[in-house]
């Protein structure tokens, strides 16, 4: 595994104009005002990846990152041929043409399309900032209902063709996944209790981003499904999580029914999956979506950004309460966007979820 | 001979408790033999595991050890998908 440090080391920035009034002045109406705004942003943002790059000594034996100067995703697909072993066999590089294998193809695309929301939206050069290679392996052992993150690669399952299709084919699942490494290398939230379902929010709130933007939706055209396409035909739901209104995703004999909790006064108390992780991450899934759909527009540009910030500021200790959390996201839109409409939409967002932010 | 698996989390987090009472079983021996390598590997403590991982108790006879994915033995591979599978 790569090291990680506590606190990662920001470049020495200097620019004109700053990089919060640039955000405002690209999500201004007025298209004079915007385009050459988000085009500074983007800008800044190649640059900023620019002087990571120039400060870091490569060591003589590497993997060569795919293009020295940004902008490119290092991508490397596996097939474990239904086995466990990790990552198993190479089958696409980046840059190589697609194979006849669409699983393959579709992590390959979905590993793109988050580096590409992290990069053109954040700044932020692959999950570590420093051009991480994506590693993901497809087809893991016999009708896996399951994809995971292993501390350094993605797997993906083929799921059994009963309850689930291959994990693969939903971007947001795939989106979802890299997430997970985004917070290891930020925040670093403890995988247990509240701690544990917002590092579970987190990734299916990014999971969302990279749908919603590479499919260029709006808030309020957005499905805020997580798995939409993932469960086999037979099954009685539409996903497996909803953003929108959790608990409602899935009702079915096999399956049972979602159980995922809409506000604080049904939270779960549970030794089971870490502590509800992916039970209790149906509150700020929730209030996410309310922030959003409360501010309008694309969701990546102040409820993300939002978001972005308080995982990778700093100051979001690794066993922070969605309390915790709540206050650090009225901080940061303070911080962003001055007293305004963004801070109360995101107080409102979290009182209706019924987490305290005073 | 009684053995229990519960495989709890994954990216769904739905739960699957499934179990398989080997008396009377032509293949008993077999299961016992797969069970106690299984209990070989296992840990006492219960493992936080990977992100979206699953995570497994395995219990024979009373006897309990956890594991996660994707560091599980060969055997508790075998163990817990065969139990998920033909357990009732």
């Amino acid at each position: 595994m790569q090291p990680r440090s506590q606190h990662e080391s920001r470049p020495v920035f200097c620019t004109i104009v700053p990089p919060h009034v640039l955000d405002k002045l690209s999500q201004s109406d007025d298209p004079v005002l915007a385009g050459p705004a988000r085009r500074t942003l983007e800008a800044d943002a190649a640059r900023r990846t620019r002087r990571q790059v120039t400060t870091f000594v490569r060591p003589t034996i590497s993997q060569e990152p795919a293009d020295d100067s940004s902008g490119k995703p290092d991508r490397t697909l596996y097939d474990c041929r239904h086995g466990t072993d990790l990552p198993g066999t190479k089958v696409r590089a980046e840059g190589e043409d697609p194979t006849s294998d669409a699983s393959v193809n579709r992590a390959y695309a979905g590993l793109g399309a988050t580096f590409d929301l992290l990069l053109s939206v954040y700044g932020r050069r692959s999950i570590d900032g420093n051009g991480l290679p994506l590693i993901g392996s497809v087809h893991y052992d016999e009708k896996y209902n399951n994809a995971f993150f292993d501390g350094e690669q993605m797997v993906f399952g083929d799921g059994d063709g009963e309850i689930f299709l291959d994990f693969t084919v939903a971007i947001d699942v795939i989106a979802h996944e890299l997430a997970h490494g985004l917070t290891q290398y930020t925040a670093n939230l403890n995988y247990y209790g509240q701690s544990g379902a917002l590092n579970e929010s987190v990734s299916d709130v990014f999971g969302s981003l990279v749908k919603q933007y590479s499919l260029g939706q709006t808030a309020g055209q957005a499905d805020w499904l997580i798995g939409a396409g993932l469960l086999a035909p037979r099954v009685q739901g539409v996903a497996l999580r909803s953003m929108k209104a959790p608990g409602t995703a899935y009702d079915d004999d096999v399956l049972g029914k979602d159980p995922q909790p809409a506000s604080m006064d049904d939270y779960i108390h549970t030794g089971e999956d870490n502590g509800g992780v992916h039970l209790n991450s149906g509150i700020p899934n929730r209030a996410f979506y309310l922030l959003a759909t409360a501010l309008g527009g694309s969701s990546w540009e102040r409820a993300g950004q939002l978001w972005f910030d308080v995982l990778t500021g700093g100051e979001l200790a690794v066993d922070a309460d969605f309390a915790s959390f709540a206050r650090l996201t009225v901080a940061a839109a303070r911080s962003r966007f001055g007293e305004g409409d963004e801070v109360e939409a995101v107080l409102k967002a979290w009182s209706e979820v019924g987490v305290p932010t005073a | 001979m009684r053995i229990q698996v519960s495989r709890t989390g994954g990216f769904a987090g739905i739960a699957r408790h499934r179990e398989i009472d080997t008396s009377g079983r032509a293949d008993a021996h077999e299961w016992e033999a797969l069970a106690a390598s299984a209990l070989t590997g296992g840990r006492e403590a219960s493992a936080t595991g990977v992100p979206d991982g699953f995570s497994y108790r395995i219990t024979v006879d009373g006897r309990t050890v956890h594991c996660a994915d994707p560091r599980l033995t060969d055997a508790q591979r075998a163990l817990v998908s065969r139990v998920l599978k033909e357990g009732a």
